[in-house]
């Protein structure tokens, strides 16, 4: 439970921060042409500690468990063999963890695991788009498995809850401080997927479908806070411990979030100026052909 | 509201620091080892209270006029300190403090209502404190109620003097602002004279009329500043302002608003610096003292040049238009009353009046609709559709046709097989056609026509000759004017309306386009006009333009960031107006 736990913070954790760097250098190439971009800046803040969190938890987690250092070296070493040359006994080693301090859970493991799709699909979307791909599909109409998304959201927020109480009420769960930038994010994150929703929603209608890319965006931030919540729960449950790295990154993590919500309702208001309002190509606008006399 | 814009740049000040100040403690609160009990509360409170309201206010301090940050933010920084003052009893000091701090602030920036409420709430607050804390640690009434009446004391004079300095500045610089907005922005030159005739103050505009620096007209006798003439006769000012007496102004009386609207103006000129008789519209009006003595005379002066020659163009439109239609309207009249009263010519001779009539019809048509265009031109209601042609074709066709018409032999020379350019075909051949028939019109001894087409990277040049008459620079430089003409009305030998080149000028200019003239004087003239090109990109082009797209962030879209922004709902680009 734990070396997946870990495993997918690793990966979450590196595509976060290698969007912080893709970032840095789409920033880097339009400043020159368009200025200076808030927008950007707030999105590497958030990407370099939402990135650094999970590799930080990941490392934080594997490190605390039982094995310790061995634990992350076998994990990574297990991931790197053909699947023939894992014996069972390292595989019972790695996956077969207990619930003990330090050792992650169910309710852990499921939440990276939800965000986890929403979060590599934009990554490789953005991949793609600076590869000069398209950057995004399309989805005509309402598919199935779109319109089951609110369901489907609304179960799984109900199900965490009552998992993040069992677990309170089992282990007598004492709130500190310590574990308050967590529930910050919570907020903020929620807030940033409101915008994200209410945007996607408005342009349902005039598109006649969804964005893959709005999709997954809207569906990156809920899940990240419904992350930082858990880890919440786990920390004051005495599972996890709250280390000052940890910390450190999640108190950087808050004005970064703040920066980011601030720019994007300066934007709404145009109170700041900023790449959108920078056009890249010259519109020819048609008018009536006159009737001109020879 | 704020009061004053540098009151709104308090509030967004405030508003930044105190949502840093509230994630600092509150992330201070979270390092410290050992946070048990009230502390902890505190700093949960501040955590997951004060940082997500202090937000708030910051995010509403960027619109201009927010309510919520003006009120909100003391309103929270109060609660806060209130929550340090129950929670951590042993920091009443420093919350006193904090107090104080914040209703100065808020007296600064909400005003004096707002800031008497805090003050009045601090002190509530503050004896409630002492309900809810522990004996040892409660403020004592006596410290209370002398801080409290300090507090508002303070909050009143500081009030009244801001407001009695805002004021006070803000009428003055009102009324300073205003004089000087209008004197400088007024299209009419404003010169103040002394009883005497001495030139006390003159605004922009009069320096640009007199056409000296305000230094070389402020203490200078209006004569010599001026020189104004009526008819041949130059005004004397030695016995008074000749344009009060002119004019018959109203006098009005000091102290009191100057009211001119609507005084006559006399009609005057004065001998420009460059040699050219300056028309001028002239009024004055003296400015008295209580007594009744002249202090000042104000004279408003409006150069009409402009309008003089509009006027003088108008004439002379309506002489040469009344000529130009007169000519056909004559050799219709003549032919139709010839074919009316001879019935019995010959078939030869009626057929070659009525192709007279029928040739004179189509001229008096493209006369009509010169002058229709050139007047929806000047309406801004002519607009053109800008769109990829092939001007290779349109040219020879426009040859082929001048020299069928005029029988005059027309040299077209372009040595590409296609001229795509970005372009109105409608528009080229009003363009085409008009210089074509001045190139004809205006070189009578039949010298040579000729068009040539050639183009660089960017633009294909066209270029209208003849060797005609030819202007001079003067003449260059208006020949776009509507219903100008090089040529004066007495000595015209070449008939038009004067409106064919303005016509061109103003459809190139629509298109994007540019005209450009070279010209002698009995050597002839040259009309360039160029147009933007369309580009026939190979794949070696491609992946050039592919390259500097890419090296444009957001040319090259979608760039993350401004995914992201199309994701979040960001507003595209503003419309320019």
């Amino acid at each position: 439970m734990t070396t997946a736990v870990v495993l997918t913070n690793l990966i979450l954790g590196a595509v976060y921060t290698s969007y912080g760097i893709m970032t840095i250098f789409d920033l880097k190439r339009g400043w020159k042409h368009f200025g200076f971009s808030h927008f950007g800046m707030a999105w590497i803040a958030m990407a370099f500690t939402c990135g650094p969190h999970h590799l930080e938890h990941a490392f934080h987690l594997a490190s605390a468990s039982r094995g310790g250092l061995f634990h992350v070296v076998s994990t990574i070493g297990m991931v790197c063999r053909p699947i023939s040359a894992v014996s069972p006994a390292h595989f019972a080693l790695t996956f077969g963890r207990g619930n003990g301090p330090g050792s992650g859970g169910p309710l852990d493991l499921a939440v990276v695991l939800v965000g986890f799709p929403a979060g590599v699909i934009w990554f490789l979307l953005r991949v793609e788009a600076l590869r000069g791909g398209r950057g995004d599909r399309f989805v005509s109409g309402t598919p199935k498995w779109v319109a089951a998304l609110p369901v489907l959201s609304a179960v799984y927020l109900v199900a965490a809850t009552i998992a993040a109480i069992g677990i309170l009420m089992r282990s007598g769960a004492a709130f500190g401080p310590r574990y308050t930038p967590n529930l910050l994010l919570l907020l903020v994150y929620c807030l940033i997927g409101y915008y994200l929703l209410r945007t996607q929603l408005a342009n349902r209608e005039p598109m006649g479908g969804w964005s893959v890319s709005g999709l997954a965006l809207t569906v990156v931030f809920p899940t990240c806070g419904v992350m930082h919540a858990v880890f919440v729960v786990f920390a004051a449950s005495g599972r996890y411990d709250v280390g000052t790295l940890g910390l450190v990154i999640d108190w950087l993590a808050v004005p970064a979030a703040i920066y980011f919500v601030w720019v994007v309702r300066s934007l709404y208001h145009g109170t700041v100026d900023d790449w959108n309002q920078a056009t890249t190509g010259a519109t020819t606008d048609v008018s009536a052909a006159p009737a001109l006399v020879a | 509201m704020p009061r004053q814009a540098s009151d709104a740049t308090a509030v967004r000040v405030a508003a930044r620091v105190r949502a840093a100040a509230a994630v600092l403690v509150a992330a201070t609160g979270s390092f410290l080892p050992d946070v048990h009990g009230r502390q902890a509360a505190l700093f949960i409170v501040l955590s997951l209270v004060w940082v997500p309201l202090a937000s708030t206010v910051l995010f509403a301090a960027d619109r201009p006029g927010s309510r919520f940050a003006l009120y909100g933010g003391p309103v929270i920084d109060l609660a806060v300190l209130f929550a340090v003052q129950v929670l951590l009893p042993d920091s009443r000091e420093a919350v006193l403090l904090g107090y104080l701090v914040l209703v100065l602030f808020a007296a600064y920036t909400a005003g004096r209502s707002a800031a008497t409420l805090l003050a009045v709430a601090v002190m509530a607050l503050t004896v409630a404190s002492n309900t809810i804390v522990d004996a040892p640690d409660r403020l004592g009434v006596t410290a209370i109620v002398p801080f409290t009446a300090a507090l508002l004391a303070l909050v009143l004079l500081q009030e009244r003097l801001v407001r009695q300095e805002a004021r006070a500045t803000a009428k003055s610089q009102r009324l300073e602002g205003k004089s000087e907005a209008i004197l400088a922005r007024v299209a009419d030159a404003v010169i103040v004279t002394d009883p005497a005739s001495h030139v006390m103050q003159c605004n922009p505009a009069g320096e640009r009329i007199v056409g000296r620096p305000n230094a070389e007209i402020v203490g200078h006798a209006c004569v010599d500043v001026l020189g104004l003439r009526k008819g041949e006769r130059a005004l004397d000012c030695s016995k008074g302002c000749p344009l009060l007496q002119d004019a018959a102004l109203p006098e009005v009386a000091g102290g009191s608003p100057l009211d001119i609207q609507g005084t006559p103006g006399v009609e005057v000129w004065r001998m420009a610096a460059d040699g050219r008789r300056q028309p001028l519209l002239a009024n004055a009006s003296s400015v008295l003292d209580p007594d009744g003595n002249v202090v000042e005379i104000v004279h408003s002066i409006r150069d009409i040049t402009s309008l003089k020659q509009a006027e003088e163009a108008k004439t002379l439109f309506l002489a040469t238009a009344s000529h130009e239609l007169k000519t056909p309207l004559t050799v219709i009249n003549g032919f139709a009353h010839t074919l009316l009263h001879y019935p019995d010519l010959d078939d030869a001779t009626q057929q070659r009046a009525l192709e007279a009539i029928g040739s004179r019809s189509l001229e008096l048509t493209k006369i009509v609709d010169r002058l229709l265009l050139s007047s929806r031109i000047e309406a801004g209601r002519v607009s053109v559709r800008l769109d990829r042609i092939d001007l290779l074709p349109v040219l020879e066709e426009r040859v082929h046709t001048l020299a069928k018409a005029t029988g005059r032999e027309v040299l077209f020379r372009c040595d590409v097989t296609a001229l795509d350019v970005i372009g109105d075909r409608d528009a080229m051949v009003t363009v085409i056609d008009h210089l074509l028939d001045n190139a004809v019109k205006y070189s009578p001894e039949g010298g040579a026509v000729a068009v040539d087409a050639d183009m660089t990277d960017d633009v294909v040049q066209l270029r209208v000759s003849d060797q005609g008459i030819g202007m001079d620079p003067e003449q260059v430089a208006h020949c776009f004017d509507k219903f100008w003409q090089a040529e004066s009305t007495d000595v015209r030998r070449f008939g038009g309306t004067g409106i064919g080149l303005y016509i061109v000028h103003s459809l190139v200019e629509a298109m994007g386009a540019r005209i450009d003239v070279l010209s002698k004087p009995a050597v002839g003239t040259t009309f360039v006009i160029s147009l933007p090109r369309v580009v026939e990109l190979t794949d070696g082009d491609n992946a050039e333009v592919d390259d500097a797209a890419a090296s444009v962030a957001g040319a090259g879209e979608p760039t993350s960031i401004r995914e992201f922004m199309r994701q979040i709902g960001v507003p595209a680009a503003r419309k320019e107006a």
